[in-house]
């Protein structure tokens, strides 16, 4: 019985990721409030320019985890000219830590070397389709959806076999199509603004 | 109080004595092979200590396993170890937590690739997610997010009742 249920778990093994802003897409654009300095940053998709657009919040453990690796990865690629934009699409009346001073406070001390924008509402977040933090998107330069998901397979920089953001972002930076466009974002379900 | 305070000693040693079970594994496709072979539904919960959603739905998880007893085998498959550090320390963190709530069920304290543990268990990485199975290891229901205890309830009586 044990075989025949092990078999049927892996029969069904086809990942179906759904209602997230398909690959290929126009991205959406958005004008959001910098926690930092408090200044509006807007993304007019199609600038030129290879973005990435990720998800993420103070509160989630799996998200403060790849913290230090999206710090990293943004220095050496803004190095190169592509533009990354953090967004915070948590509810703080979920979770004090998700306000505009609590993430200044951590934009500040961990040395962001992107902005930390507050999607307050959740609508850019609902407008990608992101489900978790952290949630990857990189863009092209016409402003098309050319990777969505996970910033790596792993949290642990020891076991990490699959780097989905900077795969892309090389593919993008060097004219070849991305091989892997999608992989599955794990982390911290959003907190989703409730509609008044 | 003569008669109370051996009682109370006894009361605090038992629980703290309480020890939940938690089996490390790697391989996905070895989740299945802790069901409990006579079980007539299947039940397993993804969960991780550092989730909201997760730790709010462990009391109606324990509640859902003590009401059915061993009719029904339920699993749960932490991802804790998903986030950097001490693992030694990392799993007694989640073997706390389990002995605290009081969890009788077996879980998992799975090590392997969380990618790998989503396509064996279709899902889209987002936890908590519960799927129930019925004794042929189809799956007959799925909660993404916090469990409706009272669905998920009426699921398992449901597919008790065809094992009648």
């Amino acid at each position: 019985m044990k075989k025949l249920l092990a078999v049927a778990l892996m029969f069904l093994a086809v990942a179906a990721i759904a209602d997230e802003l398909a690959v290929g897409a126009k991205a959406p654009a958005f004008a959001l409030a910098n926690a930092v300095d408090g200044k509006t940053y807007a993304f007019k998709p199609g600038d030129g320019k290879v973005s990435v657009v990720f998800f993420t919040c103070n509160q989630c453990p799996y998200a403060k985890a790849f913290e230090p690796r999206l710090i990293e990865i943004a220095k050496q690629y803004q190095a190169k000219g592509v533009i990354f934009y953090a967004i915070d699409p948590n509810d703080e009346n979920i979770y004090a830590d998700e306000t505009l001073a609590n993430m200044k406070d951590r934009a500040v001390s961990k040395g962001y070397p992107y902005p930390y924008l507050k999607d307050g509402d959740s609508t850019i977040a609902r407008a990608y389709g992101a489900r978790v933090t952290p949630h990857v998107y990189v863009i092209d330069p016409t402003g098309t959806l050319r990777y969505r998901g996970y910033v790596d397979d792993s949290a642990r920089p020891a076991e990490r076999t699959k780097t989905g953001l900077t795969d892309a972002l090389d593919s993008l930076l060097s004219n070849r199509p991305v091989a892997n466009t999608e992989t599955r974002a794990f982390g911290c379900t959003i907190k989703w603004k409730k509609s008044a | 109080m003569r008669t109370f305070a051996p009682f109370a000693v006894f009361c605090l040693s038992a629980a703290t004595a309480f020890g939940a079970t938690l089996v490390e594994i790697r391989e996905p496709s070895r989740v299945a092979d802790s069901f409990s072979p006579k079980a007539l539904v299947r039940v397993v919960n993804v969960w991780a200590t550092w989730c909201v959603p997760c730790v709010e739905e462990m009391d109606d998880l324990r509640a859902i396993s003590t009401m059915f007893g061993t009719r029904v085998s339920l699993v749960g498959v932490s991802l804790d170890d998903m986030i950097p550090g001490d693992r030694g320390a990392i799993r007694q963190k989640v073997q706390h937590f389990l002995d605290n709530k009081r969890i009788q069920y077996i879980n998992i304290y799975y090590r392997g690739s969380s990618d790998a543990l989503a396509d064996t268990l279709r899902f889209n990485g987002e936890i908590p997610i519960t799927i129930i199975y019925d004794r042929s290891g189809r799956e007959v229901w799925r909660q993404q997010g916090k469990i409706d205890r009272n669905k998920a309830i009426a699921e398992i009586r449901k597919q008790l009742g065809r094992n009648r």
